[in-house]
């Protein structure tokens, strides 16, 4: 092993991919889930089954979707770029946004579950006492919050660990889109043994530290029965 | 009903397999809505606080017309001037006591505490702002609740069976403790309940509902004194409802035939043609029994022999029937009047049904 050789943009890199990727999961994902707890409807339905979508496609299939649909090749793309100046095929934003859609289907699951422990009750007193927003956040959230942060928590570690579709957005380029799990690929390539023992070292450790601290948030949704 | 009344419903909806359509009004006071599982009770109330919609019907609260179908008025439950309790105190687990009961109370910042601390002693749950809501006992937590509901002050207060979950002592104390609020507030409350005990010490007014309709309703001692028919009668635990044919009515009296028997009623209402088909009933608690000492029979006095005597603590219902079988009776004795006239080493008793006591009402279902 020899930390030497690392790259430690790798981990910039990363922790930038994960961190936005996580951004965008509860951005999307928590009204997403509150509707898929709440409704019946065949919408939200037909959004559920959407959403868990790259829970069974390959990543590099949604990889391979996202540089089609955000590239020049779309009219999205072009106007993404030519109208807001931003491009996304072969930059970490758009690995962002490719890690983001793996890790949606594990989010919501897991946001949805937490909504669902609400008691119907209490819901039915906060909509007599408050208006439906203050609703959603003094009551919804607070109460489903040990499990939106271990959806979040999830979402990350996914995000962290995810190859396939970001290294099709963001091409693996060293310094620039190379990420932790795409470094490996890349020292696995090149014959590099020491490198690529480092960096999975690295690898099992942040695991390690993420699924301690999911651990502690799962055991404190189970003990929170007030 | 005497005082206007602070809310008024009409409301119709359906639903698959039921259909409400209720109407009633209620004063101030304690007015019940009475009924058994599945009479559209709780339904009623829940359209009321805007929980369920209705599809069509009008709802006043205190002069504000909180829905109407025709206007397509729909006030959002949070805006309408109402304090609910459920059966479950539902209080917020990740708030304190007092922030349950100031949960989104929009008042001065100044104002709040004064106004936790006045509601929190109206209900006598000082000193337990800070606890959280798991610490409390159930009693305890009922009372958070309620407290709650009125910290705004609401006109209406919707109670739904809210002291069932309970155990008996405490039922009783909260029952007290919300006639005394009521009385001391002002307040017009609406109160679910399937227990009659409730009904008879909480209801000022009466609404008896069955299969989605009102049955009856008015003040609560009119209803339970007069229930207009068997039905109502059977849902309010009259047992002795016997179906007869006037023989003859004439002033304020009136003869009917039950059975092979001829009972003498005395009504204060609309006397029923000769000849025509009616129910009478008695409430088992006005059946006097005598030890068969009474000298010289009188019209509706008979003999009965007891088959069947239930204890229920501070009450008994015996069952006594005459020897021709054309009338059971079910009279009811305070547990002191079961032990004076011995009732357990006696089967010949001499019944009485006094006249005043005997209601004359449609011919009904048995």
């Amino acid at each position: 092993m020899s930390f030497a050789e690392v790259d430690w943009a790798v981990f910039r890199i990363s922790f930038q991919v994960a961190g936005v990727a996580t951004v965008l999961c509860v951005l999307a994902g928590v009204p997403l889930a509150w509707a898929i707890a709440r409704t019946r409807r065949v919408v939200v339905h037909a959004l559920t089954a959407a959403a868990l979508l790259p829970l069974v496609l390959p990543p590099t299939a949604v990889g391979y979707y996202l540089l089609q649909g955000l590239g020049r090749g779309s009219a999205v793309g072009r106007f993404l770029e030519d109208e807001l100046g931003l491009r996304l095929v072969f930059t970490w934003p758009g690995m962002a946004i490719a890690a983001a859609v793996v890790s949606f289907p594990l989010f919501v699951r897991t946001a949805v579950a937490g909504f669902e422990q609400i008691e119907p009750e209490l819901l039915e007193v906060a909509s007599v006492l408050v208006g439906p927003w203050r609703r959603f956040f003094r009551v919804v959230i607070p109460m489903a919050w040990p499990s939106l942060t271990a959806a979040a928590l999830l979402a990350f570690a996914r995000s962290l660990g995810e190859f396939g579709a970001t290294t099709i957005v963001g091409a693996n380029i060293p310094g620039r889109t190379a990420t932790l799990p795409g470094a490996i690929y890349q020292a696995v390539l090149a014959g590099d043994r020491a490198l690529a023992d480092t960096l999975a070292v690295l690898s099992l450790a942040t695991g390690s530290v993420v699924l301690l601290a999911l651990g502690v948030l799962f055991a404190q949704v189970r003990r929170r029965r007030w | 009903m005497s005082t206007p009344p602070v809310l008024s419903v009409r409301v119709r909806k359906r639903l698959p397999g039921f259909e409400l359509d209720v109407a009633f009004d209620a004063p101030r006071g304690i007015t019940v809505l009475f009924g058994g599982s599945g009479a559209g009770k709780s339904l009623t109330l829940r359209t009321i606080a805007g929980l369920e919609r209705p599809d069509d019907g009008r709802i006043t609260v205190a002069g504000e017309t909180v829905f109407d179908g025709a206007e397509r008025r729909w006030v959002p439950p949070h805006r309408r001037p109402l304090g609910v309790v459920f059966q479950q105190p539902a209080l917020f687990p990740h708030l304190t006591v007092g922030e349950n009961v100031l949960f989104g109370v929009r008042i001065p910042k100044g104002e709040r505490e004064r106004r936790l601390q006045e509601v929190m002693t109206l209900l006598g749950l000082q000193g337990l702002e800070r606890r959280p809501p798991r610490s409390l006992s159930g009693g305890q937590q009922q009372r958070v609740a309620l407290a709650r509901a009125l910290v705004r002050r609401p006109p209406v207060l919707l109670l739904d069976e809210p002291f069932s979950a309970l155990d008996e002592a405490l039922r009783r104390t909260l029952r007290e403790e919300l006639l005394r609020i009521t009385r001391e507030l002002g307040l017009a409350v609406v109160f679910v309940t399937h227990s009659l005990r409730e009904a008879h010490l909480l209801a000022d007014s009466l609404v008896v509902l069955e299969g989605g309709r009102v049955l009856q309703a008015g003040a609560a001692a009119t209803v339970f004194r007069r229930p207009k028919s068997a039905r109502v009668a059977r849902l309010l635990g009259w047992t002795n409802l016997w179906q007869g044919r006037v023989v003859r009515a004439a002033g304020s009296e009136c003869v009917v035939a039950v059975g092979g028997r001829r009972l003498a009623v005395r009504t204060d209402g609309e006397l029923p043609a000769e000849g025509s088909a009616v129910t009478v009933g008695i409430r088992s608690e006005r059946v006097i029994v005598h030890r068969g000492e009474v000298a010289a029979p009188g019209p509706n006095q008979f003999e009965a022999r007891l088959v069947e005597l239930l204890r229920y603590g501070s009450t008994a219902t015996l069952r006594l029937r005459p020897p021709e079988n054309d009338l059971p009776i079910e009279v009811e004795l305070g547990a002191r009047a079961l032990e004076v006239l011995r009732v357990g080493e006696r089967t010949s008793w001499l019944v009485e049904l006094p006249a005043e006591d005997l209601l004359l009402m449609p011919p009904g279902p048995q």
